[in-house]
């Protein structure tokens, strides 16, 4: 599993770094390193680049595990004497890293301010290197042993839990000019091919969003 | 129909066992329902009801169900209004609901709706809160029982829901399934997309007539070689047929006059369609023909014929 990032315009970065001199770069080398977009080789590259836009960088991390607020609070130990020297941080990891970082240096150094260069896409399944793909939204209640090991919500367009919709021509899907497969049409074949069409006659209720719709979190007691 | 309950002509119509002939209303990107009702005035006395679209292609037009509301008013004809589950949640489709029954609006057409990323506004949320299915389901529950989860709706509404189905569908038994689901969510009657072809369409008919909801065949007679053409090249999954396209291709080319020319492919399509709904009646496959062909309602005195076929 991989958190799937894209690197941001670096027009767009530029702009965030607005009134800021001296810059510190936290870089993922797990999910990150893989999406191209963090790692020892990204830092380097983001270290270049905003040198030669004039900021000074005052150090670079890179971390196994940004989103892991544990490791970060080690790793940034490390580093408080140039936390303290620096303008911000810029952080080239996804979304949760970003909040890890924050987190971890709430108390210490909550003047701050914390950045990203990536967008997170999703939770992404690794075909190989450089090709990364959704099949799983993480919705909290996994429809899959009842869909053949095919996910609707993210192989249907519209995650819809009875499909097909009018929108499937010959097995393909109206959004992306029929270039994709229709999810459903993905889940009748498997579900044919598992002599489980009983499964795919199934009329499903709606998605219930009531434990899901807010913050969530897992707790182990 | 599982209940024998009359809310609205069509719902009358079904009870009886009266061939039923919808028409179809597409309000554009205007306020000004002038055009719509102007149309809706030409078809209204030969149809049972005539549908109202819900912003088709996901691109924006006036809401449905009030255009639905004020044809109604303007002209007396009964809408089917169409709802889309593309652009509101349970809580917005069940307070339109109720919104509709209050307006008067006794026809609900359970669609999916195109996505929101072929629209005008590619950039909006595609809810899907619901789906076509469960939407049906939805709003059997407010009828059936008066309530919303559990709950009481004083004065609940009263309407018939249907939903719809591609006969042209690739792979046709998905589909067939599909219907299925649509039947056991309690759908009252099924308005399908276009054919053209008669012996898929015997097939996919045949496929759902187990789940016995009364269909409404969908038919697009064309006005012109250029909007046949046009359907043929943009509506995907819906192929007319050369042969077809040859002869419609053969009035504009052969025939100058265009008041000839107009009276040639009224009897085109009469000639077409006759023999088509014809076959699938004597098969007792249909319960109505649903017709989808909009700015195009003096075909209709001559569907009054073919239907009667």
């Amino acid at each position: 599993m991989v958190v799937i990032t894209t690197k941001k315009p670096f027009e767009e970065v530029l702009d965030t770094l607005k009134n800021i001199n001296r810059i510190t770069i936290v870089s993922c080398a797990t999910c990150a390193a893989l999406c191209q977009t963090g790692g020892t080789e990204g830092a380097k590259e983001m270290s270049e680049k905003l040198k030669e836009k004039g900021f000074d960088i005052t150090t670079v991390v890179v971390s196994e595990d940004v989103c892991d607020n544990r490791v970060m609070m080690k790793d940034l130990r490390k580093i408080d004497e140039e936390l303290s020297n620096t303008d911000a941080i810029l952080t080239l990891a996804c979304g949760l890293g970003v909040q890890s970082v924050i987190k971890v240096l709430k108390k210490k150094h909550p003047e701050l301010p914390v950045f990203t260069a990536n967008n997170t896409e999703f939770i992404g399944m690794t075909e190989r290197i450089g090709r990364f793909y959704k099949r799983c939204a993480g919705c909290g209640d996994c429809l899959l042993n009842e869909t053949g090991g095919i996910c609707p919500i993210t192989t249907c367009a519209k995650g819809l839990m009875n499909g097909p919709c009018g929108g499937m021509v010959k097995g393909k899907c109206e959004v992306g000019n029929y270039e994709k497969d229709c999810g459903w049409v993905l889940i009748y074949e498997r579900l044919k091919e598992l002599g489980r069409l009983d499964l795919f006659s199934k009329l499903r209720a709606p998605r219930d969003w009531s434990e899901s719709g807010h913050q969530q979190e897992v707790i182990f007691r | 129909m599982t209940e024998q309950k009359i809310y609205s002509k069509v719902g009358e119509a079904l009870a009886k066992g009266e061939f039923v002939l919808t028409g179809e209303l597409e309000p554009e990107k205007t306020c000004d329902l002038s055009h719509t009702i102007q149309e809706a005035k030409e078809m209204a006395p030969y149809v049972h009801a005539a549908n109202v679209t819900d912003s088709p292609l996901a691109i924006v037009t006036i809401n449905s169900l009030a255009a639905s509301h004020i044809i109604q008013e303007a002209t007396g004809i009964e809408t089917v209004w169409q709802l889309t589950v593309r652009d509101c949640n349970k809580i917005g489709l069940a307070g339109m609901i109720m919104g509709a029954e209050a307006l008067g609006i006794n026809n609900v057409l359970s669609l999916c709706g195109d996505h929101t990323a072929l629209g005008d506004c590619p950039e909006s949320k595609p809810v899907f809160d619901m789906d076509s299915a469960t939407l049906i389901q939805l709003v059997r529950e407010m009828v059936d029982t008066g309530s919303i989860n559990g709950k009481e709706i004083e004065h609940p509404p009263k309407m018939h829901v249907g939903g719809a189905a591609n006969p042209n569908a690739d792979p046709m038994e998905a589909e067939i399934l599909k219907i299925g689901r649509k039947a056991e969510a309690g759908c009252e009657f099924i308005q399908t997309q276009v054919v053209y072809d008669l012996d898929r369409t015997i097939e996919f008919l045949e496929g759902i007539q187990k789940y016995k909801v009364p269909i409404f065949l969908g038919i697009f007679p064309m006005k012109s070689y250029g909007i046949a053409k046009g359907f043929d090249m943009f509506v995907p999954g819906v192929d007319v047929p050369k042969e077809i396209l040859a002869r419609w291709k053969s009035v504009k080319t052969d025939i100058s006059d265009k008041a000839q020319q107009k009276e040639a492919y009224d009897q085109l399509n009469y000639e077409f369609f006759k023999p088509f709904i014809s076959e699938l009646k004597s098969k007792n496959l249909l319960a109505g023909v649903h017709c989808m062909a909009v700015h195009y309602t003096r075909i209709f005195p001559k569907l009054v014929d073919v239907i009667k076929a």
